[in-house]
């Protein structure tokens, strides 16, 4: 390989760093050079630079934790929840997937959808009029809460998002648990292990990379989540609940003012 | 115990299913009731099924023109899907192959998944506005493809991998130039994992929406901003059976690529994630 030359291998690589420069490196010196000046939307492009007051504002603003707290707690929140029903759906349904796979494809539908529109769905969905939701609790229950309001909107938020990602878990683990080898299997039956056991010193230490993995990856989406809680709560209450909100409404309408 | 079990998994696969696809039921039944019927009737049975609200939908171009709004999806997220291979095929070599700046772009790209995109509004906006790019299908195609970028590396850099070295090291003693390598030995050989790129991608890209509501207004609204359109006219105005109609319209495309490709998908999603 030797053969390659080093010129060779930057012109290689210089679409991608061209392309890196200008739409990651380029935004985020102007987001360093703003947090550090005092700027409004009218003095975008003239930056003075005055000082870490912008980072002292912020870390004295109440909202600001609150929204941090709450990301976290939706994020630990939901990441677990997908992980635990993910496991659960991909081990006790991986005989019958195992024989149609078609049936993935119908378990993998809610992934398709784009979040923002899963959240206006749910507008719908909870909706109390047209909503068949707070129909059916009126029909069988007689009541039927605010889904959107006060303490139910961290829980309606969450199962909104365990509902929508809960599929990424269920494949993640559906695929590292059918890729444990046979062998390993049929050796623990021979030597008399039951299905418990089985599940617990061998399927589970195998596949615990994918549930960290899986874990992770939920966490990190889950935390920095935008689209279904920006359609949800927009003009609501707890607008500005999550960090990404708080980011997002600090800019565009808080500035505005 | 065995039929028992057999029948118990069933049961567990449609209550998930039903579960899980809930909202997009409840969109789709919503979509075919009447205006009339749907005062009276927030139940899962239509009682006379009709298709007026996507008449209704495509009647209204002169407010909302659904076919612009597709075809401002439909060529963004193609730029999207198609961007970030040509962008990312040469590195993924570079990487993959010679080893290079694998120590450090690698990460970079990958880390990119894991920060909030909003952040970068802003100088976005900023940018976009001298450059004319603002309310542009081209503009909107371009932020879709940094959205992109990780896993398409990610998955190029496996595929490539995972072709045999023998095969361009031969084409090299013969004399082979790397770009014809990339073309003639990489590109047909890696194709399965190029073609799931670029479905997985456009799906990607055909869902993203913040970007969509920042740097577009008018010309170049996608579908997933366009939707929202029906309800910001906030209120009681909001035309149930018609904004579920668009929204079924706007799921339409990328569901039909999922269900098509939802093998593949299903590898590389994995894949990428494990990777990542």
């Amino acid at each position: 390989m030797t053969l390659v030359k080093l010129r060779e291998k930057i012109l290689l690589v210089s679409p991608l760093l061209i392309f890196l420069g200008i739409f990651l490196l380029f935004p985020f010196i102007v987001n360093i050079l703003y947090s550090l000046s005092d700027v409004d939307f009218k003095t975008l492009r003239n930056i003075n630079i005055s000082g870490v007051q912008n980072y002292i504002k912020v870390w004295k603003d109440p909202d600001f934790w609150q929204a941090m707290r709450f990301s976290l707690k939706f994020a630990l929140f939901a990441a677990s929840l997908e992980c635990i029903l993910g496991l659960f759906l991909a081990i006790f349904l991986s005989p019958l997937l195992k024989k149609r796979s078609w049936l993935l494809a119908i378990l993998m539908m809610p992934m398709m959808v784009a979040p923002s529109l899963m959240g206006l769905m749910y507008r719908l969905v909870l909706h109390e009029f047209v909503g068949p939701v707070p129909f059916y609790l009126w029909e069988w229950f007689g009541n039927s809460p605010a889904f959107l309001g006060g303490k139910n909107l961290f829980y309606t938020l969450s199962v909104i998002e365990v509902l929508q990602w809960t599929p990424f878990a269920l494949l993640l683990f559906y695929v590292a648990y059918v890729g444990i080898p046979e062998s390993i299997v049929e050796a623990a039956h021979i030597d008399g292990a039951g299905r418990l056991k089985l599940l617990q010193f061998i399927s589970l230490p195998l596949i615990f990379p994918a549930l960290l993995v899986g874990f992770v990856v939920r966490f990190i989406d889950s935390f920095r989540v935008f689209d279904n809680v920006f359609v949800l709560t927009r003009g609501g209450a707890g607008g500005s609940s999550k960090a990404c909100l708080f980011i997002f409404t600090n800019i565009f309408f808080n500035s505005a003012k | 115990m065995k039929p028992f079990m057999h029948g118990l998994r069933w049961l567990v696969f449609l209550l998930a299913a039903f579960t899980m696809n809930f909202p997009v039921i409840v969109t789709l039944v919503t979509s075919l009731k009447s205006k009339a019927e749907l005062s009276i009737n927030p139940s899962l049975l239509i009682k006379a099924p009709s298709l007026s609200n996507y008449q209704q939908i495509f009647n209204m171009a002169d407010r909302f023109d659904i076919f612009s709004i597709l075809w401002n999806s439909i060529i963004a997220s193609l730029i999207g899907a198609f961007l970030p291979l040509l962008v990312c095929l040469p590195a993924a070599y570079a990487i993959a192959r010679l080893g290079f700046a694998r120590s450090w772009l690698l990460p970079i790209v990958v880390n990119l998944r894991a920060i909030p995109l909003v952040i970068f509004a802003i100088p976005l906006y900023m940018l976009f506005q001298v450059t004319h790019l603002l309310d542009t299908r081209l503009g909107l195609g371009l932020i879709l493809t940094l959205v992109n970028l990780p896993l398409t590396l990610v998955l190029l850099v496996n595929a490539i991998a995972e072709i045999p070295k023998d095969l361009d090291e031969a084409a090299r003693i013969d004399g082979a130039s790397t770009r014809h390598i990339l073309r003639h030995v990489v590109f047909p050989l890696a194709w399965p994992s190029i073609a799931t790129c670029l479905v997985f991608g456009f799906i990607t890209a055909w869902n993203e929406y913040l970007f969509g509501l920042i740097l577009t207004t008018r010309r170049a609204v996608p579908m997933t901003v366009g939707a929202s359109f029906f309800f910001s006219a906030s209120g009681g105005g909001v035309q149930w059976g018609v904004a579920a109609a668009v929204m079924i319209l706007g799921t339409f495309i990328p569901s039909l690529l999922g269900i098509v490709m939802y093998r593949r998908i299903s590898e590389s999603l994995t894949s990428g994630a494990i990777k990542g």
